[in-house]
């Protein structure tokens, strides 16, 4: 069965139209439209529901001139994740009125809540490069939104931003992964994703051949496991936690950071290779483990399934990462079931949250008397999320403990069994964290803890339907993974097969891990206090050990740079910005002439005539004399002797009406210098300077500077005038003989500048006018002007 | 037909004068501008589509001003990359036109102040930098611009915007006597100021009999000229106070079309007048591999814009994240963006691929675009802020999304659009601009871009966090703000909007201009120097 353009599009499109209508319909209904939220995720799931089973491609240009289109393509894997999303959207609209009742920014959060939904299943059904890329970049935005949605609260604000840096960041760099994969799939860049996937072998050899797979199996991971907080970068994810508490489930833990999983699990069968496993298998595992101990560190009950969250994604990455068959099943199959019980978890916690006034795990247990059915809810969930069988989390685990020890058999000597130890020790913290939250519920009482209310009924449907799934899938896991799981795994594998039996009949090695890691997690649990201290205590001894430290003296230094880079380079001195102008000018003309060979060739003649000389002489003892001067006036006076000595210049070499003007402007520029400087007050006159009392370095500073600017207008008048034509140019000529005809003038300059070049002479004439202007501006502004 | 390529220039000179006159009848005088600029567009566009745009146009467009045939007069010319420039100055020109109506009661606005015949005698010489084909005319346009914007950098007549006029003012000296003595330079080198000239010139020395040697350094003159015009590192430093002290709505014109006459003067002359320059280049560093070589001056043009794009890139990003103010993010922000446009340049320069160095102008073009409209979008922005709130300290602001979310959402839409976030007009420039740096298998540059990023994430979302969410100030609470203002704030974000997601025939018209700057040949054609004429 192909799919139904009419309905992929409907269903994508659909909450992008509802976000528009979220601020109006807020007016309408308010509170309750956290219901319309649920029914626009309901329609999105029941259309995408019809299209379970299907598979093929539906496309809509949008940018034909790059080939880009808005390509969608529906396989099992597709569905899958979309109708996760989906159904997930459904469950935490239903939950969210109750939960936020009374907040502010509702409208707001509403429609980033449907636009998020709408970007997720662009993502998920997205086939074009840049069409993946828009929607993954949406869900960080409608992330950012989200995470600050106490936008009064610091740490929202501070989450916001670190999230937004680390998950958009990250998918810019995936971008520039995505243009090395299009260029290698043809001229010009084709963006046809599912075309990739049909045929996935010129790809791979093209990007081979030109040396740039692993540069663009490295960028997408940076985009990958940013936005699925993979280890280092896993620590946006706890401070995400600042968003309310569906949004937690709903983004950070059930669907907005399993894109990067899903994109794996997409590009599997185009970039599997040795390089794609080993990043992907031991990145994975190093989060899983290192994000489990992180949980069990934890002291907040949301920070505890962040963590628990990231380190969970870790088992999926890592699935992904294996070359067999298991880590496909493990990648899909845990993706499905941590879907549904973390999310349940999360809204567990925020009942927890709500009805006790607090979050910290110290300060709560034995909530079993107040809430039953939450805690029974709990039961299946956390012992799911521990890996205990018969729940749904066991059989996942299972498949990646196969995957690990079949990986282990193929690496030789022991380094191989690297895997499957590292993915025991982690699932070890796991059921010492999951045990710990079951006794929130079952534990004891702690003194402290106050009257715990007993939560709204519309708060538990949400938790109660995911723990029922859970149970369902528990109990039968063969129905989920004949509708679902299967499908998926085969449109991330290159060669389906048959998927094995998740509930064990015999022995096997994976069976005796997961015992193993049961037992060692119990035994270890009355130990609870001091790993949960030692963990902590490590990353407070050694800062650079928490991640956010790395981010905080990012931001910390950066900032810092650019207060320095103001002050230093932006220092407000003229003279320093003088320099570098002047500097970089001279550098680059003298570099260009050296590079055209303009220097070599060039022989300096000196055949001047002794008047010249005499003039240039007393020109160049009056530049001297400049830099000497003792006071304002002496200096402007001196100054005009170069100016003068130039027109004289002129006049030597037969230029009357040059020398003219030139005595001109140098008198009246004289006349206002002198004219101003009376102005100047007398303590801004310069002290004579002596050299004893003059730094030396900004002497040669400036000297050199000096030296460079004469150097550099010396060199370009020697080779321009050198590689001059002898003999009147073509325009030359044209004026002489066209200055009568053309302009009725004999004088040739005057013709030229009001005749054939009238133009720049306008320009000017607007010039001199914006000028006279200027003065009368700034005389009438002056002082009256706003203080700003 | 041809007189439509001077008629722009002749709209705002036209529109300066009337406004000069009837300055003492403010209504008048505020209608009149506000006429003159939507004229300007309509200029603007009627030139676009009847020389570059329309079915069967002829692409290209010519007028010799006073008759005199090139390369004996000046000649004006207009193809698709005028066209291209001079459409998104006459967009930002419109908004900042039509906010400036609001925005000049509050600066102490009279007569005396020649507020409105400024605006038209910058957007003069904007317009006839971009349309000259002319060397020299094009140094009497950048004089015409500059003036202009000398007064309105010491508008206020403050100390520290006295401080800023005195320092822009002062580099912008240094630029023009550099740019005179590369002018003469050349004129003495090559016996014509004429660009189409020129071009044919350099491309065949032999035949004229000329000695094209010492055009390279000339053009490392002129180069940096251009560069301080469009604020690249080094010559960056009269950036950040000048864009302070400007009037907002003036500061939205310097960023959005001022600075973009340095990218054009850049683009126009590598590729239409040196890139067929018949000049050898070599150098290399004593001792080492290291060096450059190529057939034509933009062997040497290419490293060079490379390593001030980076430069800027960098030395832009990290200065914008600790500026206390919104303006001043912005304004260092411009640094760095302006590097972001002049990279792809760079890379055109140094490849030597016709496919490729049109993929990249494009780039450079479409993301010059982008940063015209949201930076242009942003400034203005500000200039909201401090009209309501009286600052734009980010200690005395907070919770503006709260206050005024129209002009919230557009400042979220604008400083994501800087970042590069889709479906935005950004988005694509970004995509462009990493293609290009892809394509031309240059690491170095992926790398530059990549951190540059990041550091526009960490300045955007700095400025949101500090100035649009949090609690609000007492400044924030008692705000008013003006709905003109905010209109026209708001249009450019669904601008920038619009760009991004009917992007198709924006690209077509980029790709267009990118074809008009490579074509030398076509250029030449159409100027025709010493044709039948001479």
């Amino acid at each position: 069965m192909s799919p139904e353009p009419v309905v992929v599009f409907a269903a994508v499109s659909l909450p992008f139209v509802a976000a528009l209508l979220m601020p109006l319909a807020f007016r309408l209904l308010g509170e309750r439209t956290g219901y319309l939220a649920a029914g626009v995720s309901f329609l999105c799931f029941a259309l995408l529901a019809t299209q379970h089973g299907a598979e093929g491609v539906v496309s809509l240009a949008w940018i034909p001139s790059l080939g880009i289109s808005l390509r969608f393509a529906v396989d099992g894997w597709a569905v899958l994740f979309a109708l996760v999303a989906s159904g997930m959207g459904v469950l935490v609209s239903i939950y969210s009125p109750a939960y936020l009742h009374g907040e502010s920014g509702l409208a707001r959060y509403y429609a980033a809540l449907v636009a998020f939904l709408g970007s997720i299943l662009g993502v998920a059904l997205a086939a074009d490069l840049i069409a993946l890329f828009v929607f993954w970049e949406l869900t960080s935005l409608c992330s950012f939104v989200l995470i600050g949605f106490h936008t009064e609260d610091d740490s929202s604000r501070y989450a916001a931003r670190m999230s937004m840096l680390v998950t958009v960041g990250g998918g810019l760099f995936m971008l520039a992964g995505f243009l090395l994969l299009a260029q290698a799939a043809g001229d010009p860049a084709s963006f046809d994703l599912a075309a990739m996937l049909a045929e996935p072998g010129p790809v791979r050899d093209s990007l081979r051949e030109a040396g740039l797979f692993v540069p663009a199996l490295a960028l997408i991971a940076v985009g990958a496991t940013t936005k699925s907080a993979q280890v280092p970068v896993h620590f946006w994810l706890p401070s995400a936690m600042a968003a309310p508490t569906p949004v937690s489930a709903f983004l950070h833990s059930a669907t907005m950071v399993k894109v990067g999983v899903y994109l794996l699990g997409r590009l599997r069968p185009l970039l599997e290779s040795p390089e794609w496993s080993l990043l992907f298998s031991a990145l994975g595992l190093a989060t899983m483990l290192v994000c489990a101990m992180l949980a069990v560190a934890s002291t907040d009950v949301k920070e505890l399934l962040a963590y628990s969250t990231a380190s969970h994604l870790g088992l999926m990455v890592a699935g992904f990462g294996f070359a067999s068959g298991y880590g496909a099943e493990a990648g899909v199959f845990h993706l499905l079931n941590h879907a549904l019980f973390k999310a349940a978890l999360f809204l567990i916690a925020g009942i927890v949250a709500h009805e006790a006034g607090t979050r910290e795990l110290a300060e709560l247990g034995g909530l079993r008397h107040e809430l039953p059915f939450t805690a029974a809810i709990t039961a299946v969930v956390a012992l799911s999320m521990a890996g205990i069988p018969p729940f749904s989390g066991f059989y996942s685990k299972e498949l990646l403990f196969n995957a690990t020890v079949e990986a282990a058999g193929q690496i030789p000597g022991a380094i191989g069994w690297l895997y499957p130890a590292v993915a025991v020790l982690a699932s070890v913290f796991t059921v010492l964290y999951s045990v710990r939250f079951l006794a929130l519920f079952f534990g004891s009482r702690p003194d402290g803890l106050g009257h715990v209310t007993r939560p709204a009924p519309i708060l538990l449907v949400s938790p109660a339907i995911l723990g029922a799934l859970t149970a369902v899938i528990s109990v039968s896991p063969g129905i989920a993974i004949e509708t679902v799981v299967r499908p998926a795994v085969d449109a991330t594998v290159t060669e389906p097969r048959e998927m094995p039996h998740v509930i064990p009949t015999s022995y096997s090695t994976a069976v005796g891990m997961s015992a193993l890691a049961i037992g060692l997690g119990l035994a270890a649990y009355p130990f609870y206090g001091r790993f949960h201290r030692g963990i902590g205590g490590l990353s407070a001894a050694i800062p650079p050990v928490a991640a956010t430290w790395w981010y905080d003296a990012a931001i910390d230094g950066l900032e810092r740079a650019g207060r320095g880079l103001a002050a230093r380079v932006q220092n407000g001195l003229l003279r320093t910005y003088a320099t570098w102008t002047l500097g970089a000018t001279c550098a680059i003309a003298l570099a260009g002439f050296a590079a055209a060979g303009a220097l070599s060739g060039t022989m300096v003649e000196l055949e001047a005539s002794i008047p010249i000389a005499l003039v240039a002489a007393v020109a160049v003892v009056a530049a001297i004399a400049v830099v000497r001067s003792p006071s304002h006036v002496v200096g402007v006076l001196t100054l005009s002797i170069v100016g003068f000595m130039l027109a004289i210049v002129y006049i030597l070499a037969s230029a009357p009406d040059l020398a003219l003007t030139q005595l001109v402007v140098e008198t009246l520029v004289l006349l206002v210098f002198l004219l101003v400087i009376e102005e100047i007050p007398e303590s801004a006159e310069l002290p004579v300077p002596k050299f004893s009392e003059m730094a030396l370095g900004r002497v040669g500073r400036d000297a050199v500077l000096s030296l460079a600017v004469g150097a550099t207008a010396f060199v370009t008048v020697l080779v321009t005038t050198d590689a001059r034509p002898e003999g009147a140019s073509e325009i030359a000529r044209y004026y002489a003989e066209q200055a009568v005809p053309e302009g009725g003038g004999t004088n040739i300059v005057n013709v030229v500048l009001v005749d054939f070049r009238a133009f720049d002479t306008m320009g000017e004439l607007v010039v001199v006018a914006v000028a006279a202007i200027s003065v009368l501006t700034l005389l009438v502004m002056r002082g009256r002007g706003e203080d700003a | 037909m041809t007189t439509v390529v001077i008629a722009p220039m002749l709209v705002v000179l036209v529109t300066a004068v009337l406004t000069l006159l009837f300055g003492s009848y403010p209504r008048l005088r505020t209608g009149l501008a506000l006429a003159g600029t939507a004229g300007y567009a309509l200029a603007v566009a009627l030139l676009a589509w009847t020389v570059v745009l329309a079915p069967g146009a002829p692409g290209i467009a010519t007028y010799q001003v006073g008759g005199h045939p090139a390369p004996f007069g000046i000649t004006l010319v207009a193809d698709g990359l005028s066209a291209f420039m001079l459409a998104m100055v006459a967009t930002v020109g419109l908004a900042s036109a039509i906010f400036s109506t609001r925005y000049v009661h509050n600066i102490g606005y009279d007569r005396r102040t020649f507020y409105n015949p400024l605006f038209h005698v910058l957007l003069l010489g904007v317009t006839g930098a971009f349309l000259t084909g002319d060397l020299f005319n094009l140094f009497v346009w950048f004089e015409v611009m500059l003036m202009a914007s000398y007064v309105f950098v010491a508008y206020y007549g403050g100390p520290q915007h006295t401080r800023a006029a005195f320092r822009y003012v002062a580099l912008n000296l240094v630029a023009s006597a550099v740019f005179l003595l590369a002018v003469g330079g050349l004129y003495a080198t090559t016996g014509t100021l004429n660009m189409a000239d020129l071009a044919q010139r350099l491309a065949d020395p032999a035949a004229y009999g000329i000695d094209p040697v010492p055009v390279v350094g000339l053009f490392g003159l002129l180069l940096s000229v251009f560069a301080l015009k469009a604020g690249l590192v080094p010559f960056q430093f009269w950036i950040p106070s000048a864009y302070r002290a400007a009037p907002p709505p003036i500061t939205a014109l310097l960023a959005g079309a001022t600075k973009k006459v340095g990218i054009y003067a850049i683009i126009r002359l590598s590729f239409t007048v040196f890139a067929g320059a018949d000049v050898p280049i070599s150098l290399s560093v004593p001792g080492t591999d290291l060096g450059i070589a190529g057939a034509s001056p933009l062997a040497f043009v290419g490293p060079v814009l490379f390593a001030m794009a980076a430069a800027s890139i960098v030395v832009g990003g990290v200065g914008a994240i600790g500026r206390p103010s919104i303006e001043g993010v912005f304004a260092y922000s411009s640094i760095g963006q302006v590097g972001f446009i002049a990279l792809p340049v760079a890379l055109a320069a140094a490849a030597t691929s016709e496919q490729f160095r049109r993929l990249a102008v494009l780039a450079a073009l479409v993301y010059a675009l982008n940063h015209a409209l949201a930076k242009a979008l942003l400034f203005l922005a500000a200039g909201a802020v401090r009209s309501a709130t009286g600052t734009i300290a980010f200690d005395d602001l907070g919770g503006l999304a709260e206050r005024a979310p129209a002009l919230s959402i557009a400042v979220f839409v604008g400083s994501l659009a800087l970042v590069g976030m889709p479906p935005l007009s950004g988005f694509f420039g970004k995509f462009l601009v990493f293609e290009a740096a892809i394509r031309a298998e240059a690491g170095g540059a992926l790398v530059v871009l990549l951190a540059g990023s990041l550091l526009t994430i960490a300045y955007a979302t700095r400025v949101w966090n500090r100035g649009f969410w949090g609690a609000p100030s007492t400044a924030v609470t008692d705000a008013r703000m003006d709905r003109v203002q905010v209109a026209a704030v708001v249009a450019l974000a669904a601008g920038v909007l619009a760009v991004g997601i009917g992007f198709d025939p924006v690209y077509e018209f980029a790709e267009v201009a990118a074809e008009a700057a490579l074509d030398a040949e076509g250029y030449a054609e159409a100027v025709d120097p010493g044709g039948e004429a001479a």
